[in-house]
């Protein structure tokens, strides 16, 4: 059960870290939880971490490295890094809304404030659903449920995110000018890779 | 890292202090929203871009709304219910089928009717088109701002008593008024019963989109008064078909040609069925086809080209004359198909024009036989000056450009397409020669009638439109009981121009005002109309296209030469606002017209139909009146008192011009069914239809669907919007004459087989049943086969009658050779040739090129249109001449129009020099599409509102409620039902998308335009939904000038045309210019006019026994053969 709740607190971490600044709030989690700053290491070595405040941070730091890593230099769209010309499938045609309407999923814009639903964070936050509607399958012991989420995951990765998101949290390492989004980059990457192995073998098991 | 390592790692991700949920932004939800996706049908992606909903769903077709897209797809905001109130809203459509009428081209379009709110939604593709496959172009789409035009006149209008034409003083009246008035005025002409009359009462159409209904209409007046705009469109165009093939135009297999060879940008981006045309263009392309343009301009077309050949204008002839050479001396030729089609055997069997060709020093020698051989080697002999040296000092296009298109023409085998539309032709003194010269080269390649090359109108069309005379009391099937026309209309047909190929139409208020003229010809014994008691133009804008505009409004002012005079049009135009009355009919999906067009190698038929009032119908309501279906069913949907042309003519005809008959006009027109009343638009058309239309009859009245149906050919059609009669069209010259039940049958007339005899050159002729004997035939090789339409049966690349009418020196396909020739022939040397360039700044002007988007003047207020067809009407000079000259980009250069027959100078417009690349040096292009100009921003009509405040009904406009559909306007058209017009307060605007404000000065002499205010934004409430966009104008309109209005009347000797193209010099623009300036001496205008008829033309004489050759087309009304005779006093 730790492992189903692990993965599912970092899908939803990853999400939120790569799908739009911090707020105060997050920041605050960012800095103190240990767990994370066991994840983050060079970010948790950072002496600024501490020594400034909060909101200079944010408006100084990390921000617009976020911006720049997000926004203005690097792309984190799927469609961008599978379409052969370089456009972003802003439209229904964007094949990973099928994905989230076979499940019932519809992406909220208001609050997600990106121009497709093939953002990193999105894809993110879709797995750790699909880990959270597992969780709840295990507890219900819904043996099935379970095997078929873990087959539902798998094909989620395989399908979009490890098409695209490597290339993307590589780039992200190299433009990156602050320790925290160096390391959720390749936290990300590292995660995700290691993920796949795992559903791999569990799926073929 | 290693990832067994860091996973151990991410295993403590179980311990964070807060859980991944809280940590998720929380992107997804999965409330009412996915669920209204799941239990709709909608989804985000078509499974396919050329998705069409299924003919079986036309009926009642579920879409999302448009915000649809804007909104990013359902999966936002999910499908409108009760419980998802802020989801996309599901329209449910009616479609509807119609056919564009924004170019000739008439492809198919269909209506998304809306069924909640009556309204049209948009304007789609017909995908059953075979000719348009389900595509539009711009215009197409713009059908919808035109039906929901802010500015579209929404009531017959009548000047206001006591004012003077183009005062601009207006008043509401109905239909009835105007229809009394002018059907009692018609009436009283007829009844006086002499010829003049008969040709005192004139209609006058720009594009006729419709295949025969007025022209039909105007033989049962007994009126010879139908004129068409064609001479200022195609003449030139026409003449060398009739001359080779006695057919109307050129019809292309684009689709499976190897050579597309266009003179002219027309087929492919300016014109002639456009749309249709650049679609087969493009899968001929996509095959491996090459595409030629040959164009002084480079058009769009050109641009994407294999080769883009610029030839000085008018030059044309030489380059296909240099191709004949070459083919000729080359050993191209294809001996089969020009033995077996060419009429070599008439030329070489008349001695007396072999003699002439020599003396002419067209050969150098008479040919050694009579043979086949013998006459190729007299026209390796005739056409073996045209060289390349020749052709490249003459048409100024370079050699190896000329070797490559022999290359390609030879490549291409017997598959090349070609047209010969507008810009030679249309804009050249002789200009038809290159369509004949053209025909000949294709010719001598055997591409005429094959698969992929070249072929003629008349088998690739269906004209029905007015034969649906069975329907009524006094016509008969197709019309055969009905009178032939007692007169001919010198108006329309000037005895100066004996083989024009249409009316002289643009010559109508010269002739009118030139009383020399008329005194001329009475005085020679004919009898010439001074004046028109009645002149309707229809949808048309006589004062603006035509040349020499001053002149017409002259002439519409005068209420001595023009008594009355209306114009059936939607919207406002320069030349309504010098008329009587302007009674609004119908655009695309507002009328009933049966169009048919040679757009493939195919006979098509398309319908156009009102298509809310086919709504209406197909949901079970019916009209108060049923032959004022239409204009009930506008009225009901707010569009205004908006009739259209068939039913406002079935009603004319019956209740208005001869309401008891004594005329015998009424019983054409009454209906059979229902004597009395006249015929309606279902009863017509399911006459028309299924008269003529054998294929179509037996598939409509074996349909399930259409078994109970009173109609089933007019349902037939009502629900598809097009026919496709026949197709793959090829060769049909070869088809066999049949022979059936001892008669014999060409092209729908029947002969006594017992008749038939052969006769010199195998011409096969019959005799009817009315006992009048036609060549209907030709036998080769022992074959009775129908052979093409002139006197032949075969090509007539020696047209021999021609030298009956006094043109024998170019009885086969020519163009001087050298200086002294041309001075001789001037009859077929451009006005604007370069030896008449003789002043630096003197240059020859292209004018015929259309602006893609706006074909005709009625589309003018569509603001999608307007919108890219800003800033593109500049004049073209090539930028070495611009250097010479000193222009740059922007300046404003006065355009100094000048005759090269008369010498005399017409006056200028300022126009906006661009130097480029992309026209011959020596040549200049403006396009002769710009300049439209209003004399006011708006018009109130004060008794518009409160005359008459009948309200258009009760229930709301919804076509699934059924009080809705019980309610008709009550006694529509008629005096005291006027109704209240929705969101009009009795101002309207003219043009308001389009059309700039000028101040327009004239004085019998000498006019003058100048701009004053250029289109702004604006707000309207009329149709608000659909124009919420107005305030959004960036342009003003100021871009083109009414150059038009400065060109005087150029006549073609030969064809009539109108030749375009002005010989004109280039000045700096002066202090006080503005772009778009025009400065006019129609005075000298009349002159020039006149210096072309004089010094040109070959009219009748006292030797004249005929008006016209009998056996070439005189179009739209039928004559009585005894006013083809005529004799002129000495």
């Amino acid at each position: 059960m730790d492992e189903i709740i692990a993965r599912s607190n970092i899908y939803g971490l990853l999400s939120r870290i790569l799908l739009q600044e911090l707020d105060e709030q997050t920041l605050q989690t960012f800095k103190t939880d240990e767990t994370v700053l066991e994840f983050l290491p060079h970010w948790h070595e950072w002496e600024q971490r501490l020594s400034v405040p909060n909101q200079q941070l944010l408006e100084e730091y990390l921000n617009p490295d976020f911006v720049n890593l997000s926004i203005l230099h690097l792309v984190p769209y799927e469609t961008f890094y599978t379409r052969a010309d370089q456009m972003i499938e802003t439209g229904g045609a964007n094949p990973v809304t099928d994905m989230y309407s076979a499940y019932d999923f519809i992406v909220d814009y208001e609050i997600a404030r990106v121009v497709s639903a093939d953002h990193i964070g999105i894809e993110l936050e879709f797995m750790h659903h699909l880990c959270e509607a597992q969780k709840k399958a295990m507890e219900e012991k819904d043996v099935e449920a379970v095997q078929e989420l873990l087959a539902i995951q798998h094909q989620f990765l395989n399908t979009h995110l490890l098409k695209w998101a490597p290339m993307y949290l590589i780039n992200m390492k190299y433009e990156a000018r602050t320790p925290l989004y160096y390391d959720a980059a390749e936290m990300a990457l590292e995660f995700l890779l290691s993920d796949n192995e795992m559903l791999s073998s569990r799926i073929a098991a | 890292m290693m990832y067994l390592e860091s996973r151990r790692t991410f295993l403590k991700g179980a311990a964070l202090t807060v859980t991944g949920a809280a940590i998720a932004k929380g992107v997804f939800s999965t409330d009412a929203v996915a669920e209204s996706v799941e239990k709709s049908k909608f989804t985000n992606t078509p499974d396919s871009l050329s998705f069409y909903p299924p003919l079986d769903q036309w009926e009642g077709f579920q879409e999302l709304d448009g915000t649809d897209w804007k909104r990013g797809g359902i999966d936002r905001h999910g499908v409108q219910s009760e419980e998802n109130p802020d989801g996309i809203l599901v329209r449910d459509y009616m479609l509807v089928p119609t056919a564009c009428s924004n170019c000739e081209a008439s492809c198919g379009l269909t209506a998304w009717v809306d069924k909640k709110t009556f309204t049209v939604k948009k304007y789609m593709g017909n995908p059953l088109h075979p000719g348009s496959r389900g595509r539009n172009c711009a215009k197409g789409y713009a059908t919808q701002s035109q039906m929901y035009d802010p500015d579209r006149i929404p009531f017959p209008l009548k000047r206001a008593p006591g004012s003077k034409r183009g005062e601009g003083k207006w008043i509401r009246t109905t239909w009835d008024e105007a229809m009394s008035t002018i059907g009692k005025k018609m009436a009283d002409t007829i009844r006086k019963g002499d010829e003049l009359s008969r040709k005192s009462v004139m209609y006058h159409v720009g594009r006729p989109n419709e295949n025969g209904f007025v022209p039909q209409v105007w033989e049962t007046l007994g009126l010879d008064s139908y004129n068409s705009h064609t001479n200022i469109c195609s003449s030139n165009g026409r003449t060398p078909t009739i001359w080779t093939a006695n057919d109307d135009r050129t019809s292309p297999d684009w689709a499976n040609a190897k050579l597309i060879f266009l003179n002219s940008s027309h087929a492919a981006d300016a014109g002639h069925y456009f749309q249709q045309s650049a679609g087969f263009i493009a899968d001929a392309r996509k095959k491996g086809a090459k595409m030629v343009v040959m164009d002084p301009r480079m058009s769009n077309s050109a641009g994407m080209a294999d080769l883009w050949i610029a030839a000085w204008p008018g030059t044309e002839a030489v380059v296909y004359l240099y191709l004949a050479n070459r083919i000729l001396n080359e050993n191209m030729v294809d001996k089969k198909f020009v033995k077996k089609w060419f009429n070599w055997e008439t030329l070489m069997n008349d001695s007396e024009h072999l003699n002439f060709m020599l003396e002419k020093g067209q050969i150098t020698k008479l040919p050694a036989g009579r043979d086949f051989e013998s006459y190729l080697e007299l026209l390796k002999d005739m056409y073996s000056p045209y060289t390349l040296e020749y052709a490249v000092k003459e048409t100024h296009i370079p050699a190896y450009k000329l070797e490559q298109l022999y290359d390609m023409f030879i490549w291409a085998g017997d598959a090349i397409s070609t047209y010969i539309w507008r810009a030679t032709a249309a804009g050249n003194r002789g200009g038809w020669m290159s369509g004949r010269a053209a025909y000949f080269a294709i010719g001598l390649r055997g591409a005429i009638g094959t698969e992929g090359g070249t072929f003629f109108h008349h088998w690739h069309v269906i004209s029905v439109s007015g034969k649906g005379g069975s329907a009524t009391v006094g016509q008969g099937i197709g019309g055969a009981d009905v009178p032939k026309v007692q007169a001919w209309n010198e108006l329309t047909w000037p005895p100066e121009w004996p083989l024009s190929t249409y009316e002289l139409s643009y010559l109508l208020p010269h002739l009118l005002s030139d009383k020399e003229w008329q005194k001329k010809w009475n005085d020679r014994g004919l009898n010439v109309p001074s004046k028109l008691a009645v002149y309707i133009p229809r949808m048309y804008n006589p004062v603006w296209i035509n040349p020499d505009g001053f002149r017409w409004l002259e002439v519409l002012k005068n209420e001595e030469i023009m008594e009355l005079t209306m114009n059936l049009s939607p919207v406002w135009s320069e030349t309504n606002w010098y008329m009587d009355y302007v009674l609004p009919v119908g655009l695309a999906g507002e009328r009933h017209d049966q169009h048919s067009e040679a757009t493939m190698p195919a006979r098509w038929t398309s319908f156009r139909q009102p298509v809310l009032r086919v709504a209406l119908e197909k949901s079970g309501w019916k009209p108060n009146n049923p032959v004022r279906g239409t204009l009930e069913a506008h009225i009901k949907a707010g569009l205004g008192e908006v009739w259209e042309e068939n039913e406002f003519f079935f009603d004319l005809c019956v209740n208005y011009i001869d309401p008891d008959g004594s005329l015998g006009i009424k019983k054409m027109w009454e209906s059979k069914r229902h004597p009395g009343k006249p015929v309606t638009i279902a009863e017509w058309y399911d006459a028309a239809f299924g008269d003529n239309l054998p294929k179509l009859k037996e598939t409509a009245t074996n349909d399930p669907r259409y078994a109970n149906d009173e109609f089933p050919v007019y349902s037939y059609l009502r629900d598809h919007g097009v026919w496709l009669e026949e197709d793959k069209i090829y060769h049909a010259m070869e088809r066999e004459l049949k022979i059936e039940g001892g008669e014999v049958s060409v092209h729908g007339h029947k002969f006594e087989a017992a008749t038939m005899s052969v006769g010199a050159g195998g011409v096969i002729s019959a005799t009817d049943h009315s006992g009048k004997t036609t060549a209907i035939g030709v036998e080769i090789d022992g074959k009775k086969m129908e052979g093409f339409a002139t006197l032949t049966k075969k090509l007539e690349f020696f047209t021999q009658w021609a030298v009956d009418w006094k043109w024998r020196e170019y009885a086969m396909p020519f163009y001087p050779r050298n200086d002294k020739e041309k001075a001789e022939m001037e009859h077929i040397v451009s006005h604007v040739n370069h030896m008449y360039m003789k002043e630096e700044n003197s240059f020859a002007l292209n004018t015929v090129f259309r602006l893609p988007y706006n074909i005709h003047t009625r589309s003018a207020n569509s603001k999608h249109l307007m919108e890219i067809s800003q800033n593109h009407d500049p004049i073209w000079i090539n930028t070495v001449d611009a250097k010479r000259l000193g222009f740059k980009r922007g300046d404003a250069i006065r355009v100094k129009i000048v005759d090269t027959v008369s010498g005399l100078e017409s006056g200028h417009f300022v126009a906006m020099a661009v130097p480029t690349e992309g026209v011959l040096p020596g040549t200049l292009a403006c396009s002769h599409h710009g300049g439209r100009w209003k004399l006011t921003n708006a018009v109130t009509i004060p008794n518009g509102v409160s005359d008459g405040k009948v309200a258009t009904g009760v229930a709301p406009r919804d076509l699934t409620d059924k009080e809705f559909l019980k309610e008709s306007p009550a006694n529509a058209g008629r005096d005291g039902a006027q109704t209240i017009i929705d969101n009009y307060e009795g101002t309207t605007g003219l043009n308001s998308f389009g059309v700039p404000v000028a101040e327009v000065q004239m004085d019998g002499k000498v006019g003058k335009l100048k701009y004053v205010e250029g289109i702004k934004p604006f707000h309207t409430e009329r149709f608000a939904d659909y124009n919420r966009d107005s305030g959004n104008i960036w342009w003003d309109g100021l871009s083109g000038s009414w150059q038009n209005a400065v060109a005087a009347p150029h006549p073609d000797p030969v064809s009539g045309m109108h030749c375009w193209h002005h010989k004109v010099l280039l000045e700096p623009a002066q202090a006080g210019d503005k772009i778009g300036d025009i400065f006019v001496n129609y005075d000298n205008n009349l002159k020039v006019y006149q210096a072309w008829r004089d010094q040109l033309s070959r009219g009748l004489d006292e030797n004249s026994t005929l008006r016209r050759p009998r056996h070439i087309k005189r179009p739209w009304v039928r004559l009585d053969p005894s006013v083809y005779e005529v004799s002129i006093k000495a």
